[in-house]
């Protein structure tokens, strides 16, 4: 049992750091743990937990339908555990969906509120009927363990023929119709997956998918329990599933052919490459693999083979559902705690599939089930007369499962980035080079004293683009283009260019004190964080003027300096006499309301306009 | 039908138009975020204005399909489109599986994705108002009458008269008037509006009509499917049945 015990301690880490992410997306919102954004709303929760879990878990009609309407009784031992993956797949489904979905608690309303044109409309009703379906199916082998509800069971072992067929035309429907959940989106998805025959893809598919993952199932179980392989059985599945696969595959490419695509397919895009991968690796390499007899009635071959369809087929359904436009959607990738949850739910489904045939016969016996007579103390139980265990007691692996849930979950808070949490989901503002005019009139006064400059010909005296920076050396964060007045609003003091009470405002920055001013020091400006240490694109790496700290120079200050620190070297430099006196730049030839574009002038110059361009 | 018209032309890019809708409808104002598109458009901005070279200002708001994909897709009837021309959201019957914003061909519907009760949001082109008699918001804002509202035939006459009578100023065409079946939301350009959807050249044809086929086949495919397996099934028993029967028959004969 060590190899179970193991893998149980593996699942149940999985589980806790899943639950972590979990109790966190409910808390701060999907914004928190996922990388959705509003041009990728599906990610990989939509594209694997649930497009890809109801095909996963199609061997449950597929098989019942070989046994019960096909009457290959020879199949009748994996009748039950393909319903059993079935019933958990979709089990894992609804689960995986309540995370995805921002309103869980209204999953009910599609009882509700018809709707009857959405294809999802359709394939929630269809998963909710056949995941009862698939309970009345599977029921009976519990209820065999108590006698009572033999009554129950003899009605649904009765109208299990029933049952199958419903399940069938369920199944049918909802697979395909989850192909049909693309159909409206063409502009959206790539050409080489989206096609007006989706729906019957995705059910041809599902076939052999629900095959493969029966041997799949079946193989990982015969490792764990170290139980017999029924690798005849297996390899007949393989060659049915090597049909619909070569079936899949003309469909598929014959479409692409008919709809002339086939041309994109080696346009050596990246969508090009996906699609090549994808059809190799989930279709044809498996599907020649199984036409040969040798490779199936092996086990490493099934393995093989069923390991690639499983994993080529989950890669096909998360394409088809959005990451094939990968590119469009600006490189969305699922975080680690979107993988953390989907993972969760598979584990949960695996431990409940453990659960099951260990307690009941699943199997054609329980899987903890050991000879009895060869070792009497395989089976644990208390005696009463000793007050002791004798044999290892049944909850001797719990203590070791609950300790791998609660480390894993403690790992997964700390490792959940706070950042994206708190910041709620900001992202540093870039700030950008002022547009700047041919000429600008200043007027730091608002008194129609104003400077005309010329812009264009100090752009182009002090080196053209890369002078910006000279005079250029800051916008206020989520800004484009600052007034230099924005931050150097009075006119002959300094100004206050950083505003303390909105960073430490709870609506604002939301920045505790410490966060700036380090501890045990007296909190004063002088002492505190470089602006730049948080806001580091405020200033041009190459600003001639460097800003550290909050306070701005007058207006007149910080003007006069910048412009007469400037004229002073040029007119030593170009020889030109003159350059640094007041009237060089304050002169009063022209009239201001002539050269002005703007007609609201006044108004404009109330609301703290400084700079205006001018008519040429 | 009303539906609004939007002249590229005339627009100044004053934003007024962004802050009449935020007063309306009293939205928090917006900081960037990781989930956010870079056209503006948020759960908290649902109309912006975008800009382009040359003093270009592009509106973008909800097109308010008259076929729209988004209320097909919805699985619980959230979205629908009223008989006046917009298309409104219920957030009492919405369940967050974002199906809306997948559909929609021009990426319009955003979430609410830092809250832990999030919602769909877009335009609604001021369903209230309109009831009321009112044009909406946006439009009444608009110091330039860039962007009108009024009845979509006489918006599609004004736009092809003010096409007629400058034809050098602008592109010969009236975005919306036929693509994805007609939008209630048209525009005017001297450029290029790729940037309102997706990338991808629209076609004519509504989107709902893609899934129509797949949806209506589904009662005939589930009676098919039952009927099928049973008939299967019976002829399967009975051959199986003759089969034992000749067998058995042989050995008493023998």
């Amino acid at each position: 049992m060590d190899r179970v015990r193991a893998f149980k301690t593996v699942l149940w880490s999985i589980l806790g750091l899943a639950a972590s992410v979990g109790i966190t997306r409910f808390v701060f919102g999907l914004g928190a743990v996922t990388n959705l954004t509003d041009q990728t709303p599906w990610g990989l929760w939509i594209g694997f937990d649930v497009v890809s879990g109801v095909a996963l878990a199609a061997g449950g009609f597929v098989i019942t339908a070989t046994v019960y309407i096909l009457g290959k009784e020879e199949f009748r031992p994996i009748v039950k555990p393909a319903v059993l993956t079935a019933f958990l797949g979709y089990i894992a489904v609804i689960v995986g969906l309540m995370f995805d979905l921002g309103l869980p608690w209204n999953i009910w309303h599609m009882i509700v509120f018809w709707q009857h044109h959405s294809p999802l409309f359709e394939v929630g009703w269809c998963v909710m009927l056949y995941t009862t379906v698939l309970l009345l199916e599977f029921s009976p082998v519990p209820l065999e363990e108590a006698s009572r509800y033999a009554k129950i069971r003899g009605f649904l072992m009765k109208y299990r023929l029933l049952f199958v067929i419903l399940g069938i035309m369920l199944s049918t429907l909802h697979q395909s119709s989850l192909g049909s959940l693309f159909l409206i989106m063409p502009y959206r998805i790539h050409a080489l997956w989206h096609t007006p025959i989706l729906p019957i893809l995705f059910l041809i598919s599902a076939v052999g998918l629900g095959l493969m993952m029966v041997c799949l199932e079946s193989l990982v179980t015969s490792f764990l329990y170290r139980r017999h392989t029924e690798l005849q059985l297996l390899s007949k599945l393989g060659r049915a599933a090597a049909w619909a696969l070569l079936l899949y595959f003309i469909v598929r490419i014959g479409e692409i052919v008919i709809a002339g695509d086939f041309g994109l397919i080696f346009n050596g895009q990246w969508e090009s490459y996906l699609f090549t991968f994808e059809m190799l690796f989930a279709v044809i390499i498996p599907m020649i693999l199984l036409f040969v007899p040798a490779v199936r009635r092996t086990l490493t071959g099934m393995w093989v083979c069923s390991i690639m369809v499983v994993l080529g087929f989950v890669i096909n359904r998360i394409n088809t559902s959005g990451v094939s436009m990968i590119r469009n959607a600006e490189g969305y990738f699922p975080s680690w705690m979107e993988f953390a949850v989907s993972a969760g739910v598979v584990s949960a489904a695996i431990l409940a599939f453990m659960f099951m045939v260990e307690k009941f016969k699943v199997w054609e016996y329980k899987a903890c089930q050991r000879d009895e007579e060869a070792d009497p103390h395989a089976i644990a139980h208390f005696d009463r007369a000793s007050q002791a265990w004798l044999g290892e007691p049944d909850y001797s692996g719990r203590i070791k499962y609950s300790l791998a849930f609660i480390i894993a979950a403690a790992v997964g808070f700390a490792l959940i980035p706070g950042s994206k949490i708190y910041s709620e989901g900001k992202v540093s503002n870039p700030t950008s080079k002022a547009r700047g005019g041919d000429t600008l009139v200043v007027d730091g006064n608002r008194d129609y004293n104003y400077v005309v400059f010329d812009h264009k010909t100090h752009e182009v005296n002090n080196g053209g683009e890369e002078s910006c920076v000279k005079c250029h050396h800051m916008n206020r964060p989520f800004d484009r283009q600052s007034g230099c007045w924005e931050c150097h609003s009075e006119m002959y003091i300094e100004s206050d260019a950083f505003g303390h009470d909105w960073h430490a405002s709870p609506n604002g920055g939301k920045l505790s004190c410490d966060e700036c001013h380090a501890e045990g020091i007296f909190r004063s400006a002088e002492n505190t964080k470089k602006c730049s240490e948080c806001h580091n694109d405020l200033i041009p790496a190459d600003a001639a003027i460097a800003i550290e700290k909050y306070n701005a120079r007058s207006y007149v200050d910080a003007m006069h300096k910048m412009c007469i620190d400037c004229h002073e070297i040029k007119t030593v430099e170009l020889e030109r006499a003159g350059m640094t006196q007041c009237a060089f730049c304050h002169d009063q030839e022209y009239n201001i309301r002539d050269i002005l574009v703007i007609d609201d002038l006044e108004e404009r110059f109330n609301q703290n306009w400084l700079i205006v361009p001018l008519k040429k | 039908m009303k539906a609004i018209l939007t002249d590229i032309t005339k627009c100044i890019g004053c934003n007024q138009c962004v802050i009449a809708c935020k007063n309306t409808y009293n939205l928090p104002s917006e900081i960037p975020r990781h989930w956010q598109t870079g056209d503006g458009l948020s759960a908290r901005n649902w109309t912006t204005v975008i800009r382009k070279p040359d003093n270009h200002f592009i509106r973008k708001q909800c097109r308010h399909c008259q076929e729209p994909a988004c209320a097909t897709a919805c699985p619980v009837a959230a979205l629908h489109k009223t008989p006046e021309g917009p298309v409104v959201y219920d957030s009492h019957k919405c369940l967050g599986c974002r199906y809306c914003m997948m559909a929609c061909p021009y990426g319009i519907p955003r979430y609410d994705w830092d809250q832990p009760i999030p919602y769909v949001r877009k335009c609604i082109m001021c369903y209230p108002r309109i009831k009321e008699g009112r044009q909406p918001a946006c439009t009444e804002a608009c110091p330039t009458q860039a962007t009108i509202f009024g009845e979509r035939d006489e918006l599609v006459a004004e736009a092809k008269r003010r096409l007629k009578e400058n034809p050098d100023k602008y592109i010969n065409k009236i975005y919306g008037l036929h693509e994805v079946g007609g939008v209630n939301v048209l525009y005017i350009s001297d450029i290029d509006l790729d940037c309102l959807t997706m990338g991808r050249d629209l076609q004519e044809y509504p989107l709902p009509k893609t899934t129509s086929a797949a949806m209506n086949s589904v009662p005939f495919v589930f009676v098919g499917m039952g009927a099928f397996m049973t008939g299967l099934h019976w002829i399967i028993k009975r051959r199986m049945k003759l089969q034992n029967e000749k067998e058995n028959g042989g050995a008493n004969n023998g």
